[in-house]
């Protein structure tokens, strides 16, 4: 094949791509509908919709030589037929394996057939006989059911499509299952990365294509003014020669001749002079225009980014259904006002906060059929997603459920655990306090850690993104009846502007929007409270830190020393910035205050990807990079400072070092590759080849953590959970279970053997095992 | 001009014109960047450099480690700077005029490491890289590749772009 064939074959396909995405996702969708929807009216329309979808799917499939796809969609097709006919009907079996179907086409579209593992050949091959052996037996002739299909079914234009498929599969069951396996094993090697693409409406486009086209008119008006002032300039430089001419006959020319020069002058200036009125009233009008094409354009270009809310949602139906699955909850997912336009990097930084808020909905708030009927509820728990637009360019998303609401008196023992807080504080919490205390990394209710959630960590992810999109998380909840978080954020991205202050020879960018006033204090105002310089701004009182002592910057040499700071200390003033990011307010020493800019921030490079305190930084006109601070990071700082100044010097660096794990594991590759991790991380380990092994060495070297496998010879997992939770020296030693075992009984079981955390290997990576260890000890 | 002369320039262009000598086996010999640091010599793989970018000013960061140099604007790109001295406890010169930074790249990573002078390139016999002597070894062991006869020290511009552990990745919890 040449290579002109083979690029248009690469196009084709990339097309294909995207149009097999669109009907994979329309048919996902429409089961979901399907599965909600009761009349049996309204399911033979659905059923409809989605044959359609397959029958589409297989066209396109096979217009491309994509084989193995079309096999997957020839039988699902009859199987639909036989649903549309009502030979049979749908149950959740077939629901399950439609949506297995779904996933697997999906994988099938994105990755080349040659990287199927033969596993995933074998699941696509066992599908397909499932499809068949469901599918009412036999049809031999494609005519005769064609008649049956036109007394029975009411939708009569979907009939000749019918027959197409019909004698397709009348003739050739066998044939496809023939072309079926060579198709798997030659396909191209070549997997082309894809990029992002994003759906515009055309009616955003036109303004767009009519502003490019204005631009081109004052390109055009400028460059003949250029022109122009090129002329002028020519003119002027003319006349400073002659000038300069003159200047050396100043004695030897006559008066008539001054006279006749001198008019010639006056000349030469008037007609200078309408020339350069002529260019700048120009100028002027052009600057007016010019400025309202920009704002123009980039009204239209944030327009463009403008998508409306079901591009960011349309995952969320799917994962719902399959955590509820894992979990044996039935659960019916709303979502409200997707058709609402928000900017596209906000959607993206959306994302994970939903996906957590949905998650934790899921995971503690619905409970069981059986717990929740308990409570005298429909077996059936409910989320609603709501997006709501609110005045000033803001809008309202809230996630509710109607479970179990979130314990008051859990949440507290959860803090005081992690020590959060401190018992005396925990008295004097007033309720919306205790609430705010689930936004706090490592505070969680759940009893176990597992791979979903109970790390504490989804609600600080969702809290910290709030944040760093200036908006505002609230939470409502009430026993018995259910939670409803609710975020409130700009629909579109602001120009991100920043306040310029220098602190001994460094200069830091302050995020305008996080600066609630910059002001000049007396020492004088500065008041001592518990060994914290406070101020007070109308009627509150806030604790002033010195930003430089924060951040750790080094003491200014003497000699470097500029008179701005000798300037403010003789002056007896102090500059205080007072930031606010959430709810926390607070005041920061700087040496001065020097500027407001508008900045685009850049990320740090790829060395540092994420550098404390600072959230990226900024180049200013001269070319000098600026620093640009990250403010809730200074906050948390900020209070460690604080915190250390008071006494403990050195808390942050307890080592790892001291720590001892012991790891009970009997496969040699598990146990080795443990251990390689664990030491990595500057853990002392000591392996243990069963549970019995291990509870003996246990017994006598003291551990701080055991990391065990479940199942082992001798003494198991659990059992070995059970024998340290219930011995007397070593109950308080925590337990991490690693383990294959997915299944939600397996986790209940280590939950009841009293394990601290429950580890699945499939997903297991070194980052999440040393994550859970570092929280455990 | 005189055809002595032309003769001699001739013989000149015929020897200019030679193409140099093929280095046959391509994994036999390196490029190398020669450059020097408090005093000592180290070479860099050329493979690796993207450029050697003279450096006017940096921006030191706080809270970064006392390696990590700081940012530079290399015509409006941010990139960070390490300074090697300190991952290998070298003394300390202080950033004098002739500072340079050798811009070090694979497709994940991108840094300057910085120079006191940089000589320029050589090529060196892959045979001619020996191990570092014992007493040499010690800190910033694992990019070391080895030592030329010349005590040239080259450094292993992968194990230096690849080393996840000098990547800064922190949050204040």
């Amino acid at each position: 094949m040449d290579t002109k064939d083979n690029e248009f074959l690469k196009r084709i396909q990339a097309t294909f791509r995207i149009e097999a995405e669109e009907h994979i996702k329309s048919f996902s969708d429409g089961l979901i509908e399907l599965e909600k929807t009761k009349t049996t009216e309204s399911q033979s329309g659905m059923i409809e919709t989605l044959f359609r979808e397959v029958h589409s799917l297989k066209g396109a499939a096979r217009s491309v030589g994509k084989k193995e796809i079309e096999s997957v969609c020839q039988p699902l097709e009859s199987l639909f037929s036989s649903l549309k006919r009502n030979e049979i009907t749908m149950n959740p079996g077939l629901f399950d394996l439609f949506h297995k179907i779904g996933e697997n086409l999906s994988r099938l579209v994105n990755s080349e057939g040659s990287q199927q593992t033969p596993v995933e050949r074998q699941t696509l091959r066992e599908m397909i006989q499932q499809l068949r052996q469901l599918t009412p037996e036999p049809i031999t002739n494609g005519t005769q059911d064609v008649s049956k299909l036109q007394s029975e079914v009411k939708s009569v234009e979907a009939a000749p499509v019918e027959v197409k498929s019909l004698e397709v599969k009348g003739e050739s069951p066998t044939n496809v299952a023939k072309a079926i396996e060579p198709a798997m094993d030659e396909l191209p090697v070549s997997k082309p990365a894809f990029a992002e693409m994003v759906r515009i409406s055309i009616s955003k486009l036109d303004p767009l294509l009519q502003q490019a086209e204005e631009f081109l008119q004052t390109k055009i008006a400028f460059n003949q003014q250029t022109s122009e002032l090129i002329q002028i300039l020519r003119d002027v430089e003319e006349w400073k020669t002659e000038t300069m001419k003159w200047r050396g006959r100043r004695s030897t020319a006559s008066v008539i001749q001054w006279n006749e020069w001198q008019d010639k002058n006056e000349v030469r200036l008037n007609n200078l002079e309408t020339h350069l009125v002529k260019v700048t009233r120009f100028m002027e009008k052009e600057r007016f225009s010019l400025d309202r094409q920009v704002t123009d354009h980039l009204d239209a270009m944030k327009q463009v980014l403008m998508l409306p809310v079901s591009s960011l949602v349309e995952a969320f139906p799917g994962m719902v259904r399959e955590i509820s699955r894992e979990q044996n909850k039935e659960i019916e997912f709303i979502i409200l006002g997707s058709d609402l336009e928000i900017d596209k990097r906000i959607l993206e930084e959306l994302k994970d906060p939903l996906n957590h808020l949905i998650r934790n909905s899921i995971d503690h708030g619905i409970g069981t059929p059986r717990e929740r009927e308990l409570q005298h509820k429909l077996p059936r728990g409910k989320i609603t997603m709501a997006f709501v637009a609110k005045e000033n360019g803001l809008v309202e998303i809230s996630v509710s459920d109607d479970g179990k609401g979130i314990d008051k008196e859990k949440v507290l023992k959860a803090a005081l655990k992690t020590e959060a807080i401190s018992p005396d504080a925990a008295e004097k919490l007033n309720e919306d306090e205790i609430f705010s205390l689930i936004y706090q990394s490592g505070v969680s209710t759940s009893a176990i850690i597992t791979d979903l959630s109970g790390r504490g960590l989804g609600l600080p992810i969702v809290s910290e993104k709030v944040d760093k999109l200036n908006g505002k998380l609230t939470v409502e909840t009430e026993k018995n009846f259910g939670t409803t978080f609710r975020i409130l954020i700009p629909m579109s991205l602001a120009a991100f502007r920043g306040i310029l202050v220098s602190l001994r020879e460094f200069e830091f960018i302050l995020p305008t929007m996080n600066v609630e006033r910059v002001m000049r204090v007396t020492p004088e105002e500065l008041k001592t409270v518990e060994n914290h310089e406070t101020i007070c701004i109308g009627e509150d009182v806030i604790s002033v830190v010195s930003l430089a002592d924060v951040l750790g910057l080094p003491e200014r040499r003497k000699e470097t020393s500029r008179s701005s700071s000798a300037e403010s200390q003789s002056s007896g003033n102090i500059r205080i910035v007072v930031l606010i990011s959430g709810e926390n307010r607070m005041a920061f020493k700087v040496d001065e205050v020097l500027d407001e800019h508008q900045v685009l921030v850049k990320g740090l490079g790829k060395l540092l990807k994420r550098v404390r305190n600072i959230s990226g930084v900024t180049i200013l006109g001269s070319g000098k990079i600026v620093p640009v601070l990250h403010i809730s990071d200074l906050m948390k700082s900020a209070v460690r400072t604080a915190g250390r100044k008071k006494g403990t010097q050195d808390e942050g660096k307890a080592s790892t070092k001291s720590r001892k794990i012991l790891v009970a594991e009997d496969s040699i590759t598990s146990r080795t590759l443990l251990k390689n991790i664990l030491e990595t991380a500057g853990y002392h380990v000591v392996t243990a080849v069963d549970g019995f092994d291990a509870f003996t060495r246990a017994k006598s070297e003291e551990f701080d953590l055991i990391v065990t496998d479940v199942d082992m010879p001798r003494l198991n997992g659990f059992e070995l959970t059970i024998k340290i939770k219930n011995d007397k020296k070593l109950s308080e030693m925590p337990v991490v279970l690693v383990t294959s075992l997915e299944s939600r009984e397996d986790r209940e079981r280590g939950i009841e053997a009293g394990a601290d955390a429950y580890i699945i290997k499939s997903k297991f990576d070194q980052g999440n095992l040393l994550e859970v260890i570092k929280k455990l000890i | 001009m005189k055809t002595e002369n032309r003769v001699l320039l001739k013989k000149r262009a015929v020897e200019m014109a030679k193409e140099p000598e093929l280095k046959t086996e391509g994994s036999e010999y390196i490029g190398i960047i020669a450059f020097t640091l408090s005093e000592e010599n180290y070479g860099i793989e050329t493979d690796f450099v993207r450029e050697v970018y003279h450096i006017k000013e940096f921006t030191a960061l706080p809270g970064v480690p006392s390696y990590i140099l700081g940012v530079i604007n290399v015509r409006g790109k941010i990139l960070e700077v390490i300074d090697l001295k300190k991952l290998f406890n070298l003394p300390e010169k202080g950033i004098g005029e002739l500072n340079k930074v050798i811009i070090l790249h694979n497709d994940q990573m991108e840094f300057g490491i910085l120079a006191d002078v940089v000589h320029g390139t050589q090529i060196v016999a892959v045979k001619d890289i020996r191990a570092v002597p014992y007493t040499v070894s010690g800190i910033g062991e694992e990019y070391l590749m080895g030592v030329t006869k010349e005590r040239l020290i080259i450094l292993s511009a992968e194990n230096l772009l690849t080393d996840k552990s000098i990547i800064v990745n922190e949050e204040v919890i």
